[in-house]
Formats: C-alpha cells, structure tokens, sequence
C-alpha cells in the first residue's frame, strides 16, 4: 500500500536528476517523520498528523527545486538583461528587413495593394513573434544548463544611450528621407523592367535598363542600396563620425563608378528603350551626357562633402560638451 | 500591514546569514535536521524549516558540513557534523560578525561619524 508520504517522496523526487533522487527520498522520508512525530506529540491522530505534516511540507515540486536550486523562473537575473537586450535588437533588424523583404516580392509578382499589405503585416508579426518564441527559449535552456557560462555581456560606458536630444531628433528627419528614397530607387529598378515607357498615353511592355545586367550589376545596385538603408539607420543611431563619414565615400564610389562606366559605355540602358526614346538626339547629345555626368557625380561628391561636414561638426559639438 | 511586511523582509534579510554560521557552531557535535530546527528554534535563531533543510544540503555539497546516516532507530536519520573548513568559515563569519556589531555599537553612539 503507497501511504501518503510515499506518493509525495515520489512526487518530488521526479523532478529531481536520477543520481539525487534515492538520497533525496530518504532525506525527504526523515523529514516527513519528524514532522508526523512532532504533530503526534502534540496529540493528533496518525493519520491526521501525516496529512497535516505534508500540508505544511507544501507542493512538491516547490518543495524539490528549493532544495536542488532550479530556478522557478523562466529567465533570471543572470541573463535577464542579456537576453532583453538581444530581443530588442534582434526585433529593431530582423522584423523591417523581413517586411521590406515580402514588400518587395509582392511588387514584383505584381499583387494587389490589399493583399500586399495584409501579407507585409503577417509576415512581420509571425516573424517577430518566432524571434521572441526561439530566443526565449535559447535562454530559458541556458538558465537550466548548470555549469553552462555565456559570456554575459559585460557592459561598459560606451553603451549609454545618447540622451534624445536634438541632435538625434534631427537625424530623425534624415533617416526617414533616406530610407524612402533608397527604398523608391531599389522598387524602381525592379519596377523599370515591366515598363514604366509611356508613348502617347499608351504603356509600353519595354525595359529600361537592359535586362543582361540582372546577371550581375542589378543585384549589386540593390545590394548596395539595402547597405546604404543600413548606413542610414547606424547614423541615425550614432551620429556622424570620421569612420562612417569615410565609409560614406567607399558607398558613394561602390555605386557612382559602376553606374557612370555602364552608362558610357553604352551597357546600361535597354536597345528597345534607347530605340523607343529616339536616341541619339542629334546636336543635344553630348550636351545631355555631360548634364547627366554631371550631376551624378555632384550628387555623389555632394553627398560625401555634406558627411565629413557633419562628421566635423559632431566632433567639434562633444569636444564642448553638447551639440 | 505594509509597514510590518517591510520589516519582516529586512529581518529575514539580516537573519539569512546567520542561520548558517549558527549551523556551522551547533553542529560541531553531529546533529539531524529537525532537532537541529528545534534547538536553534529554542534559541531564539528563528528559522524557517523550508530555508534550513535545503541549506543543509548546500552547506554539505559546498563541504562546510559532512553528513554520516545513522540507522541505529527505528527510523534511519542523517546526521551532519562541521566540517575543518567549515570550522575555519565559522571563525571568519564570527570575526566579521563581531566587527560589524562593534562598528553599529560605535555608530549608534555617534562616536565614530
């Protein structure tokens, strides 16, 4: 016959790693014991006084992880700020890249503008809620491995949040310019390929650019259109610096050099659109290259002077202590 | 009350690590759980069953105590002893116990500020 005690020796053991289990029991087993005694000395019935002593010992399984230390949360504190850090940025990258993603995709399968933000949505929402499911549980794993060390991030100054100040409210326009622009720029040279050509008023079914260059130099541009996206958030984030100002000039050529080389050596455009757009124009031809030359390269120059004037300018602010 | 609750927690927090050097002294003559309760419960060193059983085991596993099963009753009961580094522990936690009383008796007189 399993008396009470048994069930409940057995109840917490079960928790237990099977090489502590029998030592427990029996630990367990004197504890109860004296319990039950001390509740007969006191004059209750056998019975009564076993009942009443494991009402006082309390769940079991409570009672086992006291006694084994298992934590009875699901992340503590050891890696509580880790994993919190972690899910934010995570959150912050993985969720947008993943909606821009599928925006993309259904632009080009040409879907309708409802189903395309229906999918967008889902999408980024399965994706966040899979983020904070599996990383959860990487950690929670981790809290219940013993012996087990991640290296907790160790945290130093150069991790304090810039305070929200001016300087990034700023930015804030800037950032949001970018990423539109560059996001426009990337679907329209996905969307040039179905035609974007009208002669009067009728569309036509003719590429801009000339499709040999999916090949290859396509996929680069929008390559580096998505780095630029990134370079635009990090300096939203931290600010100009020398570096990213010098990283700006590295972007700037990776793009402009290729693109200028295509376009004069005749590689960019498609035969049917130059074809379609009654190219060469005579007199105005050369005229028209060199303005196109021009301000592409302007731009890029421009674009380069502007980041190590911000660069400068940022530098010059901390040195006195505020922006 | 939420006053009494507030010190309820602070007591609790000071008495956490004196249960253990109370152990570590009362079990220099080999004992088992529940009379160690008893007699620390008799003493005044309150303490709960629930916190002393598993420290027991920690104190074991850490090797500040050494425990020996006695089957000799009718029921077979573990008894624990301190250990030699549990004795050195309990010297050091005394030193320091003794300091920090010295030093609150100094503050509370305002002799040293």
């Amino acid at each position: 016959m399993t008396t009470l005690t048994d069930r409940y020796v057995c109840a917490a053991a079960r928790t237990l790693p099977e090489t502590q289990r029998a030592e427990f029991g029996r630990e367990l087993r004197e504890r109860i014991g004296d319990v039950i005694d001390a509740h007969v000395e006191r004059g209750a019935a056998p019975a009564d006084a076993e009942h009443a002593a494991l009402v006082e010992l309390g769940d079991p399984l409570q009672l086992a992880s006291s006694y084994i230390d298992r934590p009875l949360q699901l992340i503590g504190p050891k890696y509580f700020l880790t994993w919190w850090r972690l899910l934010k940025l995570l959150l912050a990258i993985v969720v947008p890249i993943a909606a821009v993603g599928v925006l993309l995709g259904q632009l080009i399968s040409g879907a309708a503008v409802g189903e395309m933000i229906g999918t967008t949505i889902g999408t980024a929402l399965s994706v966040g809620v899979h983020l904070c499911f599996w990383v959860t549980l990487v950690f929670a794993v981790l809290e219940r491995s013993p012996g087990t060390s991640v290296p907790v991030t160790t945290w130093t100054p150069d991790q304090l949040p810039q305070p929200r100040d001016d300087a990034r409210a700023g930015r804030l326009g800037d950032l949001i310019g970018s990423v539109v622009f560059l996001t426009l720029f990337a679907v329209a040279i996905v969307w040039q390929q179905f035609g974007i050509v009208w002669i009067d008023g009728e569309r036509q079914p003719i590429p801009v650019l000339d499709p040999a260059l999916w090949s290859f130099w396509l996929p680069y541009f929008i390559g580096l259109l998505a780095l630029e996206i990134v370079f635009a958030v990090v300096i939203y984030l931290r600010g100009w610096t020398w570096t990213m100002a010098s990283l700006n000039v590295l972007l700037n050529v990776a793009f402009t050099v290729p693109a200028l080389w295509l376009f004069l050596s005749g590689q960019l455009f498609a035969p049917e659109f130059v074809e379609a757009i009654d190219w060469p124009w005579g007199d105005a031809s050369g005229i028209t290259v060199t303005v196109i030359v021009f301000v592409v390269v302007g731009v890029a120059v421009w674009d380069i002077i502007d980041g190590f004037v911000k660069a400068a300018r940022n530098r010059g602010g901390s040195a006195l202590g505020g922006y | 009350m939420d006053t009494d609750e507030t010190t309820l927690g602070h007591i609790q927090e000071l008495r956490r690590g004196t249960v253990v050097l109370a152990c570590l002294i009362r079990l220099r003559t080999p004992d088992y759980g529940y009379a160690l309760l008893e007699s620390l419960n008799a003493l005044g060193i309150l303490v709960d069953a629930n916190t002393l059983y598993p420290l027991l085991r920690r104190l074991e596993k850490q090797g500040l105590l050494t425990s020996e099963w006695n089957t000799e009753e009718a029921r077979p009961r573990k008894f624990y002893r301190t250990s030699p580094s549990g004795e050195r522990l309990a010297a050091a936690l005394t030193t320091d116990w003794r300091r920090i009383d010295d030093a609150l008796a100094r503050l509370d007189t305002g002799e040293a500020r």
